[in-house]
């Protein structure tokens, strides 16, 4: 039965994920978790485990423009996604303007939660360009920070929505 | 002329530059776009992954430990034991190996560890392994690990009580006899854990000469050297410590954990770099959680508001292992014996082995858990009194030059600027005005309550240890770039810019030419780690002492190639000009001739600071432990659901004396992510433990706040100049958790008429507390 | 995790046959939220995960008399659906009231339902709201009222191959109003202590008096199931809306309760909390617009 197992693991699940807009044609055995594709194959470090159960935010990235966590989406799952990372949010090297305001509004200490973060806030603002402070709130209750008590970071995404 | 040994304290100086300015931090970019590295991205060539079995069973000898079907199993490249322990002990308590060989204290002890080439094989290797215990009798309560002939812990220590701290002052037995008003009650205080985003990592890797790196989310680097060293008999001179960026720790890393030794214990026995990377899982049961306390409490005034008199006595749970967590009791008995005025004072603590999971110290040291019972006892003293709390605190507040009983020399001081501050920002006058404000709440069974609480924190480091320094040099190559290289240790809190300030202050030259090193061990002079909220101002004094000693360096051969006394010169803008006739050198400049010339040098300044501390006695436990102390007072609004128990925190003002702001910006993010933390000890965040097992190891489960549980934090920073801080910088890394739980204790009691004494004040607690309607009774139970 | 074969068929019928072929060994996947969590704690070792995100049919979200709600739609789908938000407010809100923005990509209306856990926070109102669950099998269909729905803690009515393909929800009539409330520690990512869905049809009987045509009292977490308080209802089915018969459908509804003991909350605390839920969600009827 083990033996059967083991094989099975050594089973390779084809697929092709569009990431930071780049085609990625992989080969991945089906346990492997969206986030442990892009940092592990994809080198994309920028993205973060935290928790590996969801409750944290620190893995958000955009999937199909949604902000989902990477680390409860199985990557064979996501054959045909587009998915952006927090290195997908520059734009010909210039920082998206969630990332400005964090970096000029101190919204950033020890940054860990950071790319969820902004990952989580550029979807809002592509949604709600104009959110209230409750809306930006609502939009990271779900990327634990424990640097920051949250102030600079509200402040830094409505300060990026102007 | 200002003390040349000295920073200037920034009382009546005149255009601070770079002092003051709210500059975002270094590495600011770098982690808003994900780039920074660190501990979980750091890969080597044939690195392995290491994974740790635990015990989880409570007490028990180890009969047999096999690792037959372990080691066969394809991808192991090795499979360790307690047998392979080296036969000495660590930790702060000497009562730690890597691996356990002869019995296990705890659920989470390492009994054995593997080396495989991913984590999945590695995963199923532990599963092959099979442990034999023999189960012994545990305890679990500390009250009852002290009883004669409770299960001993440790067979080679006299009993399981590790220590007493046994402090007084004046003579409190008989103060509170002789006091108008007495409070007393029981305090229960939770165990609860750092929780960093990042959880804790290590990867050991040898080169062939046998020289050991360690890339570590340590915060004592040079311990962790000396420690590691101590636990494997590694002679430390071969040991560097490398820390890459670090995803918070809050304490987390203050002591040497069993999964470092072990880890290069990996790499010993597999020649190959190992790296073991806590899950969130073992995050939650391996940490050193903040231990919990058990507190019987008093305290006592006189008619015309006087503090008169405290008392104190605590049981703390260490756990099985002792950590630097042991040492707290010196923090807290500073709160009860130093916050205001204290005629009489006395505090006593147990600190005693158990079966259960070893704690540790968390961002405070001590402090958040001594200042809840303190500041919730002077609220209830306050209300016995008939005096509003605000004047109450005020009267017995601390003042600037004096020196507590407890032998604290308290130089600036703006206690009283901060309970004024906070109180006026919250709305204070109209509290006293009125008791309707309870009711004006949209709903009729919403309360509304205002509280408020302060701390005594050190501001000036904190003499723990033998040493209280830190080391730094300043650097400056030919095209001008100044290099810090500071003993410090960046945790993410934002010193390493607010050390790249001082330094560009001290020279003269621009922060974007300022560079820091802090990451390694064999680069960095000395420090003893981050802690104690202590980097800007003892890294600040050493960085600007050497920022000095550079800048002299520049000045007096600048003096030569313009052929004027160094006293004429200053530094700006990457020049050396003549104050009074504007002739000019290129900063560069002056260091390229320094070099390229024959007899020629370089330019290097250094600097070491250890404050003008001592350790306190060690039988009365007094003395001067910091060269500095920060004050700070909170103000929250809260509203209580009175059916539901459920407590929203609307708004917090955080008035903190910081002595100068050499970075507002972060000043208040220090002040404000300790705020988060003091808001989940006061309402969500409780390590469930029962018999040496945590019930809630996600983060689903322990509570941390979310954006949505946060209030609008207002925070104000209160400038006091003190005259041995960095530009009159003092210490805030921690006390902005301190106060908070007690505020928030307080406003519930103004909202409605019952005094918690337990946290977390869970919507569960509030009602049981709102149904038995126990506003003075001494302890508190559920239904 | 261990091992698994993974499959993601494009049709129902291949799914069904897939997980038919495994048994209890096989397990769908929707969003994930729930089943990988298991699997990485080693709850859950599958030896098939079978996909259901490429068969459009179980996405659509469409009105035809009653609402089908296909079970992969999402809570944010659902959240920001037109026709959740103007006709079912209440799954609207109930949704943007569960985990987190990032979970809520994610997680489906039929995984909440699937998991069975006695606190999935959408099967009380969808309870309340009348809804059916619609299954569909290798070689069969049934529809179930989705209170028969749930066995047990973690168990559905759902046998080996059968699959959840939609949940329809009747159109409320006019004067039908439905609410949930539930209570947290924390103000997202959280789990409730205690829920409770109230539904009613009401009419005017006097100027200032509803009467109670219907009624649903449905609670959550308080129970290995979701639970029907039905001598609540009873007593308020019929007649007219009065503080005093509120108060005692609220006490009723905590004495339906079965709560435990666990890390969220204490079991007096959970059955008193149904009486202050019911209560408080049963006065505000009293002053619904009609």
């Amino acid at each position: 039965m083990r033996d059967n197992l083991l094989r099975m693991a050594k089973m390779r699940f084809p697929i092709l994920l569009v990431v930071n807009g780049e085609e990625h044609e992989l080969e991945i055995d089906p346990r492997r978790t969206l986030l442990q594709t892009l940092r592990e194959e994809l080198e994309l470090g920028g993205t973060h485990l935290g928790c590996d159960s969801g409750d944290c935010g620190a893995c958000t990235v955009l999937l199909d423009g949604e902000p989902a966590p990477s680390c409860l989406v199985l990557a064979a799952d996501c054959d045909g996604r587009a998915i952006v990372t927090v290195e997908g949010l520059l734009q010909n090297g210039e920082p998206h303007a969630v990332q400005k305001a964090l970096v000029a509004q101190g919204g950033i200490q020890c940054g860990y939660c950071t790319p969820g973060i902004v990952v989580s806030s550029v979807a809002l603002l592509r949604a709600n360009p104009n959110p209230n402070e409750a809306e930006v709130r609502e939009a990271i209750a779900g990327n634990l920070c424990r640097c920051t008590g949250y102030q600079k970071i509200v402040e830094a995404v409505l300060a990026a929505a102007k | 002329m200002s003390d040349a040994t000295k920073p200037p304290n920034g009382s009546g100086s005149q255009s601070p530059g770079i002092i003051g300015k709210r500059v975002p931090k270094l590495d600011a970019l770098d982690k808003a776009t994900g780039r920074a590295q660190y501990g979980h991205d750091v890969t080597l060539p044939g690195m392995l992954v290491g994974k740790i079995l635990y015990a989880n069973v409570p007490h028990a000898r180890i009969v047999s430990v096999d690792i037959a079907r372990a080691q066969k199993l394809r991808g192991v490249r090795a499979v360790i034991t307690g047998a392979n322990n080296p036969g000495r002990k660590f930790g702060y308590g000497t009562d730690n190996t890597p691996l356990k060989g002869d019995k296990v204290r705890c659920r989470r002890d390492e009994v054995a560890a593997v080396a495989a080439v991913d984590e999945d094989t590695a995963n199923e290797a532990l599963e092959l392994i099979r442990v034999e215990y023999d189960e012994l009798p545990a305890v679990f309560d500390p009250r009852a690990a002290l009883v004669e002939g409770a299960p001993k812990i440790h067979h080679d220590k006299p009993s399981n009580l590790f220590t007493r701290y046994d402090y007084s002052h004046g003579d409190a037995e008989r103060a509170f006899d002789s006091a108008d008003v007495v409070v007393e009650g029981d305090f229960d205080l939770p165990y609860v854990t750092h929780s960093a985003m990042e959880t804790a990592f290590c990867l050991a890797a040898f080169d062939l000469q046998g020289h050991l790196t360690v890339w570590s989310t340590t915060q004592i680097p040079f311990l962790l050297q000396r420690d590691l060293s101590e636990a494997l008999g590694i002679p430390g001179r071969e040991i560097r410590v490398i820390q890459p960026t670090i995803g918070g720790s809050f304490g987390r890393g203050l002591d040497v954990y069993p999964f470092e030794p072990i880890t290069v214990q990996l790499a010993q026995a597999t020649g190959k770099p190992v790296r073991i990377s806590f899950s969130r899982t073992e995050e939650f049961f391996a940490s050193a959680h903040r231990q919990p306390a058990i507190v019987r409490m008093r305290s006592a005034a006189r008619h015309d508001g006087t503090l008169w008199a405290r008392e104190a006595r605590l049981v703390l749970d260490a756990g099985a292992y002792i950590s630097w967590g042991a040492v707290t009791p010196l923090v807290m008995m500073e709160t009860v014996a130093s916050l205001y005025r204290v005629p009489h004072a006395k505090f006593v603590a147990d600190v005693v082995y158990t079966n259960n999971l070893p704690t540790g110290a968390m961002r405070g040291y001590g402090n958040p858990q001594s200042t809840f019972f303190t500041e919730v006892q002077m609220d209830e003293l306050a209300e016995k009194l008939g005096m509003d709390p605000v004047e109450f605190r005020l009267k017995n507040a601390n003042q600037p030059n004096e020196e507590t009983p407890q032998g604290l020399k308290i130089t600036s001081c703006g206690l009283r600027e901060c309970i004024t501050e906070a109180a006026q920002r919250i709305g204070w006058e109209s509290r006293a005005a009125t008791d309707e404000r309870r009711f004006e709440t949209d709903e009729p069974h919403v309360r509304r309550g205002v509280g408020i609480a302060c701390t005594l924190n050190v501001g000036g480091g904190a003499r723990i240890y033998r040493s209280d320094g830190c080391g730094a040099t300043v650097k400056v190559d030919d095209f001008g770039r100044v290099t810090l290289v500071t003993g410090s240790t960046e945790i993410g809190q934002g010193s390493e810019t607010a050390l790249a300030q001082i330094v560009a202050e001290a020279m003269g030259v621009r922060l974007e030419d300022v560079t820091v090193i802090n990451s390694d061990t064999s680069v960095k002079p000395w420090d003893v780690g981050v802690h104690a909220s202590r980097t800007t101002f003892i890294a600040g004094n050493a960085a600007w002492r050497a920022a000095q000693d550079a800048k002299r360096q520049i000045l007096a051969h600048a003096a030569q190639m313009l052929n004027v006394s160094a006293d004429a010169l200053e530094i700006g803008d990457r020049i050396v000009r003549v104050k009074d006739d504007g002739r000019q050198v290129a900063f560069d400049k002056v260091v390229r001739a320094l070099h390229y010339r024959e007899g020629g040098t370089f330019v290097i300044g250094t600097g070491w600071y250890d404050p003008p501390t001592q350790l306190v006695d060690k039988d009365t436990y007094k003395g001067n432990i910091s060269a500095a102390f920060g004050f700070g007072a909170q103000a929250v609004e809260v509203l209580v659901d009175m059916e539901t128990g459920k407590v929203r925190v609307l708004r917090l003002v955080a008035a903190h004396d910081v002595g100068r702001a050499i970075n507002p910006m972060y000043c208040e993010g220090q002040i404000e992510g300790g705020v988060q933390m003091g808001v989940g000890y006061a309402l969500t965040e409780e390590l469930l433990v029962r018999d040496g097992q945590i019930l809630n190891p996600t983060f689903l489960d322990y509570r941390v706040p979310t954006a949505l549980d946060m209030p609008e934090i207002e925070t104000v920073l209160i400038e006091t100049a003190d005259p041995e801080g960095p530009f009159g910088a003092k210490g805030v890394g921690e006390m902005g958790g301190t106060p908070t739980a007690a505020a928030i204790a307080n406003a519930i009691f103004d909202a409605t008429g019952v005094r918690l004494r337990r946290l977390p004040m869970t919507g569960e607690r509030v009602l049981a507390a709102i149904i038995k309607g126990e506003s003075n009774a001494a302890s508190q139970t559920e239904p | 995790m261990k091992p698994f074969e993974f499959f993601k068929p494009a049709t129902i019928g291949d799914a069904s046959k897939i997980l038919a072929d495994y048994g209890r060994e096989g397990r769908a996947l929707a969003g994930g939220t729930d089943l990988l969590i298991r699997m990485k704690r080693g709850q859950w070792t599958p030896r098939a995960v079978v996909s259901l995100n490429r068969i459009a049919a179980l996405r659509a979200m469409e009105m035809n008399g009653e609402l089908q709600l296909g079970a992969r739609v999402t809570l944010g789908e659902i959240i920001r659906s037109a026709e959740a938000r103007g006709q079912f407010p209440v799954l609207a809100r109930t949704a943007s009231k569960m985990a987190g923005v990032q979970v809520r990509s994610l997680a489906t209306v039929g995984g909440n339902l699937c998991n069975a856990s006695p606190s999935a926070d959408m099967a009380p109102p969808l309870i309340a709201l009348g809804a059916r669950a619609d299954i569909a099998g290798r070689d069969h269909e049934r529809i179930l009222p989705l209170e028969d729905f749930f066995v047990g803690p973690g168990q559905n009515a759902l046998v080996p191959g059968e699959i959840l393909r939609a949940i329809f929800i009747p159109r409320p009539a006019d004067g039908f109003f439905c609410s949930y409330v539930k209570l947290e520690h924390r103000e997202a990512m959280d789990i409730a202590i205690a829920g409770v869905a109230v539904s009613a049809q009401l009419a005017k009987s006097a100027a200032e008096i509803r009467n109670c045509l219907d009624v649903r009292i449905v609670l959550g977490a308080v129970a290995p199931v979701p639970r029907r308080a039905k001598r609540a209802e009873e007593i308020l089915r019929g007649n007219d809306l009065t503080r005093e018969r509120i108060q005692e459908a609220a006490r009723l509804a905590a004495s339906e309760a079965q709560p435990i003991d666990d890390v969220r909350g204490s079991a007096w605390y959970r059955r008193q909390m149904i009486e202050v839920l019911t209560r408080r969600q049963l006065l505000a009827l009293m002053t619904a617009p009609l």
